[in-house]
């Protein structure tokens, strides 16, 4: 096919070595190499990662050269030398040297100035607002995730379009007429026997039971489903070798787990990832850094085994925060919480480069940046343009798309 | 001649109150149904049991009480919500009346309210308190109550309810949620309601009302005419033929039947109407009637994560604290004081998912292997459940369904655990089962672990 022809050869010498191997890889894996190279929107996964508590975006992307930065901070400001320089305008956090190499690689979209109308700067009210897609005062109950999802054809046998790699259920998730599955949860159900035990068998029968009506019957049902997805699972990270180091962190645990599930070919879509610690109202500088060196090590390893996997045109990364902080610093050394702040999206297929307008220092709503971008653009150029989900009916109402990822 | 579902059901020789119905009413009633509570109900009759559901005078009891308020005084820090969690929880463990814990639950859930906005577990812990007093009581007390809670003028924006800028949140999740039910009002009944309730605001951890604040002028609401505030607002919806029916149809949904039938919804709402909307009367009916205990009632719900988990506890006699239980809760889906959203609970099959199994699972897992004797481990005395001269595994099988289920499983389900029991890759055998007492627990233990995992034991 002209297309598959056509990807294959512009995939360059990742996509290249990866196929090479194909003959000297068990029949599984060659079957999977032939899929690697088609590319269209089934095979595209978005990876969101939450930074949750607020990151303070104006030390994150920094605009190095406004006076007003070092005047509204006088001890949280970084030092202008130690800046990661993008442009001659903004640079990113010294601890973000990886991601400064990937925008000079065009692989990082920064949207400079992303929120939504009337901020709100409650924590539990904000994430609300970007896990459901919805400014009303009664949100619902679905996510945005979920209700993409549940617009995709998926046959009974098809693993789940989307996971969790959190603790529990994150809200964007949340759909209609599927529960999308907690990761971490999934590796407690498997089985303590093999399957292929006699015992395996017994406890097999007595945890699925034969078809039954009402309430045992959905139970029975259920139970069937969740041992499937657990063997699901454990085949698909079966099939994942590779030596890559991730950072030693819960943020490189998350993003192994990614890296596995998406090499797995289960025909996943999304995947929910969370770092936790940016409410940083106290003593910002240190933490503020520990946990920025976090996410950037972290994406590096997640890039580096995706691009070794021959998958790194197949995810884009979508990198937020339920708000920003404060442009003044307060008394703790450290930012209370704001409103506008920045987005990112990584990855091969992503147009790098910076998007829309740094907010402007000078003039604030309430102390705080006022976004020009509103977050429900880029979750419809995500949904329309990568996932292949009606962004209008996902969203309840039509959004503009930005140039954010190649087709 | 027209059946009544509601009508009383007389056990008689032929169809006696057995182990299996009175363990049915326990779990319902109440979390769990432990083989004393069993015994106990056999022995003093379906009439007795029911009333000792609400009995709350004998001695027990009031040692009880007095024990938790004084932990509660001295090691409970109500500000922190993971305290506040663990004590609930663990009186919902201990109580021996069930009941009003359950019936705190249910309305919990009903006039949903959560943490993760009020951001005030003080708040919370007043909510409960008023939730459990008025638990069995008049409804329209509790709406009356609810209206003038802290934490509920938080939760639905009471606050920013101002005779200058109404905010409509309470007033239509009043109707919507806590009473009539959408369909039975207008959007100019939403607005009036919301100006009747202007004012009605908190200092602190106490009902305030502002009167500057207050609209008192005339409203239009449901046809009446009137300067209402938010106590008339109340009664009228008392009288909405809609309300006693959703709050019927909620006791029948959390108490009989995930799905009842249109004609025992009709006698279920006659019934609370004639109560005049008495909890008490309406509950002490349901638990007594031939709809309660007829073959569509039982076993066809399924159970909440609290009737999991801790009735589990109470069932096995397991010793855990407040806090761990509680975190059991969270982890399968009911976190204690942060219901999803303003519905509270969907419940039922909504409580099942890869996720929450998975939850149960490893809460099983727990409970069943956990020999370490930590102050926050699972502990219970297996000997008491099993005695440990029984050495058949079917025999061992046996008396633990009999405590579980009341016995309710197929011979060919038991026939499987029996073998399992005895199965080499697990470290056993039939003759290390019979002659050796660590093999044999052991397998006991994995045994309690399959029951708690299975399909069958998250029917309630």
């Amino acid at each position: 096919m002209p297309t598959t022809r056509r990807t294959f050869l512009t995939q360059g010498a990742a996509g290249l070595s990866f196929v090479s191997l194909g003959g000297s890889m068990p029949g599984l894996f060659a079957r999977v190499a032939e899929a690697s190279v088609d590319s269209d929107a089934n095979d595209h996964v978005l990876v969101v990662l939450e930074l949750a508590g607020g990151n303070d975006g104006l030390n994150t992307v920094v605009p190095f050269e406004d006076p007003l930065y070092y005047k509204n901070r006088k001890r949280l400001s970084l030092p202008k030398d130690e800046v990661q320089k993008l442009t001659n305008l903004v640079g990113l956090h010294p601890m973000m040297g990886p991601l400064a190499g990937l925008f000079k690689e065009g692989e990082l979209a920064i949207v400079q100035g992303v929120g939504y109308p009337k901020p709100d700067r409650s924590h539990f009210r904000s994430m609300e607002i970007w896990h459901t897609a919805s400014v009303e005062s009664l949100a619902p109950s679905t996510g945005w995730i979920g209700r993409c999802l549940d617009s995709v054809e998926t046959s009974g046998d098809q693993a789940p379009r989307a996971m969790a790699l959190t603790s529990s259920t994150p809200q964007a998730l949340v759909a209609e007429h599927q529960v999308f599955p907690v990761v971490a949860q999934l590796d407690t159900f498997n089985p303590e026997e093999d399957a292929r035990l006699e015992s395996g068998q017994i406890r097999r029968r007595l945890m699925t039971g034969p078809e039954a009506s009402g309430s045992l019957g959905f139970l029975r049902r259920q139970s069937n489903a969740v041992y499937k997805m657990a063997d699901q699972l454990k085949l698909a990270t079966e099939r994942y070798k590779t030596g890559m180091e991730y950072p030693e962190s819960a943020l490189g645990a998350q993003l192994k787990r990614a890296a596995q599930i998406i090499a797995g070919r289960m025909g996943i879509r999304v995947l929910f990832a969370s770092q936790d610690g940016y409410d940083t109202h106290a003593n910002q500088l240190e933490s503020h850094a520990r946990l920025l060196g976090e996410l950037a090590s972290g994406l590096a390893a997640f890039r580096k085994d995706l691009t070794a996997q021959g998958l790194a045109d197949q995810v884009v990364v979508m990198v937020f925060s339920e708000f920003g902080r404060r442009v003044d610093e307060n008394a703790s050394l450290g930012t209370d919480h704001g409103a506008a702040s920045n987005l990112f999206l990584l990855g091969r297929k992503v147009k790098g480069g910076l998007v829309g307008k740094y907010p402007s220092l000078g003039e604030l709503g309430e102390g705080d940046l006022i976004y020009n971008t509103d977050f429900r653009s880029v979750y419809a150029t995500l949904l329309d343009q990568w996932l292949g989900c009606p962004s209008e009916k996902t969203l309840g109402q039509k959004f503009p798309t930005l140039g954010l990822v190649q087709s | 001649m027209k059946s009544a579902w509601l009508a009383p059901w007389s056990p008689t020789a032929s169809d006696p109150l057995d182990a299996r119905k009175a363990a049915h009413l326990l779990r319902r009633a109440g979390f769990g149904a432990s083989p004393i509570e069993v015994d106990r109900a056999l022995k003093d009759g379906l009439e007795a049991t029911v009333e000792r559901l609400f009995d709350e005078a004998d001695d027990e009891s009031k040692e009880f009480a007095r024990t938790f308020e004084s932990i509660a005084g001295t090691l409970v820090d109500f500000s922190d919500i993971g305290e506040l969690r663990g004590w609930w929880a663990y009186r919902m463990v201990k109580t021996r009346v069930p009941l009003r814990e359950k019936l705190a639950l249910m309305w919990h859930g009903h006039f949903a309210t959560s943490v993760d906005k009020v951001e005030n577990s003080e708040l919370m812990h007043r909510q409960i308190e008023t939730l459990r007093r008025l638990a069995w009581g008049n409804f329209r007390d509790l709406v009356r109550a609810i209206a003038r809670d802290p934490a509920m003028i938080v939760y639905l924006d009471g606050e920013s309810n101002t005779k200058a800028h109404p905010n409509e949140n309470f007033g239509r999740e009043l109707m919507e949620l806590f009473t009539c039910g959408i369909g039975h009002y207008s959007e100019d009944d939403v607005k009036s309601a919301a100006r009747a309730f202007t004012g009605w605001h908190r200092e602190g951890v106490e009902f305030v009302f502002k009167a500057d604040e207050h609209d008192d002028s005339r409203k239009r609401f449901l046809g009446k005419t009137g300067k209402f505030d938010g106590g008339d607002i109340i009664d009228i919806l008392m009288q909405h033929p809609e309300t006693p029916r959703r709050i019927a149809t909620k006791m029948l949904r959390f108490f009989a039947h995930p799905d009842p039938s249109p004609e025992v919804i009709e006698e279920a709402t006659a019934l609370f109407v004639r109560t005049r909307l008495d909890v008490k009367w309406f509950l002490r009916d349901l638990f007594q009637s031939q709809y309660f205990f007829s073959k569509d009632c039982y076993r066809s719900r399924i159970s909440s994560p609290a009737e999991y988990v801790i009735g589990t506890v109470r069932t096995l006699g397991v010793r855990w604290a407040g806090t761990q239980v509680a975190e059991q809760l969270s982890n399968s889906g009911q976190a204690l004081f942060a219901p999803p959203n303003v519905k509270g609970w969907d419940g039922e099959t909504r409580w099942i998912n890869s996720n929450s199994l998975a939850s149960r699972a490893s809460t099983a897992s727990q409970l069943a292997f956990f020999e370490d004797d930590g102050p926050w481990s699972a502990n219970y005395d297996l000997g008491a459940l099993v005695d440990s001269s029984i050495s058949e595994p079917s025999e061992v099988v046996d008396r633990l369904t009999q405590i579980l289920f009341q016995g309710d499983l197929s011979d060919s389900t038991r026939k499987d655990l029996a073998e399992l029991a005895v199965t080499p890759s697990s470290g056993s055998s039939p003759q290390g089962f019979r002659e050796d007492p660590t093999i044999r627990s052991g397998q006991t233990r994995r045994l309690i672990h399959l029951l708690l995992t299975m399909p069958e034991y998250q029917a309630c």
